[in-house]
């Protein structure tokens, strides 16, 4: 019994990157880079993304960050680093690209202490 | 007076972070030009020092730090953040810096717990 609920605790990561990735190719699947409507996409990515997560039921608080960039040759680079309980708390990454823009999401759950 | 400093003690306090990430980044990257063999040092090296520093406030609080850098080059870069937290208790910040060959953008993320 006990066992059960410690892994229902745990946060999982390959869920939460099948979820992240149907709400991107919903969203902004085969268009093309568009800077008037790229504000509203990296607004419906996260909103959807967080929506599909707490749709799930799990005790936990969420952060989804999304970065939407033209390809053009720059170079981008990100990290992250977090201070919390590794036993409960996670994160998972998203990378997508088309022929014009890469889409980086990434979701951070921290679990909710009773 | 006394729950307005347990206020202090334990909120998120925007000013406080932003100057500990503007710090940390001006310390890593500060008079530097785009560079891609050293970027992902970089990177690692603003969102560790920053956790660092704000772990030090030991405050009762998780962080999530994350850092982009990105090279000057007329390319768009656009980035959303949404949580789903206690509003009461948890915070965000975020800071732009940039010179003249790249842009870093650093965001903090404070849970309470």
């Amino acid at each position: 019994f006990l066992y059960r609920l410690e892994s229902q605790v745990s946060f999982n990561a390959d869920e939460a990157s099948v979820s992240v990735k149907e709400c991107i190719e919903a969203i902004i699947g085969g268009l093309d880079y568009n800077q008037n409507k790229v504000n509203q996409w990296t607004a419906s990515i996260v909103e959807h993304s967080l929506t599909q997560l707490v749709k799930q039921g799990r005790p936990f608080k969420f952060i989804v960050n999304c970065a939407i960039m033209q390809k053009s040759g720059a170079g981008l680079h990100t990290a992250n680093s977090c201070y919390w309980d590794t036993a409960t708390d996670g994160s998972c990454t998203v990378r997508w690209e088309n022929r014009t823009m890469y889409c980086v999401v990434s979701v951070f759950a921290v679990a909710l202490t009773c | 007076m006394d729950e307005f400093q347990t206020g202090e003690e334990t909120a998120f306090v925007v000013d406080e972070v932003s100057t500990i990430i503007k710090e940390s980044v001006e310390g890593a990257i500060g008079g530097n030009a785009y560079q891609h063999s050293r970027v992902n040092q970089w990177t690692t090296n603003v969102v560790e020092q920053s956790l660092s520093q704000l772990s030090k406030l030991g405050k009762p609080f998780k962080y999530i730090v994350t850092c982009v850098i990105m090279q000057k080059n007329g390319a768009g870069l656009q980035t959303a953040s949404s949580c789903f937290w206690d509003n009461t208790t948890d915070g965000s910040c975020t800071v732009r810096w940039g010179n003249k060959s790249m842009y870093c953008i650093v965001s903090v993320f404070g849970l309470a717990i």
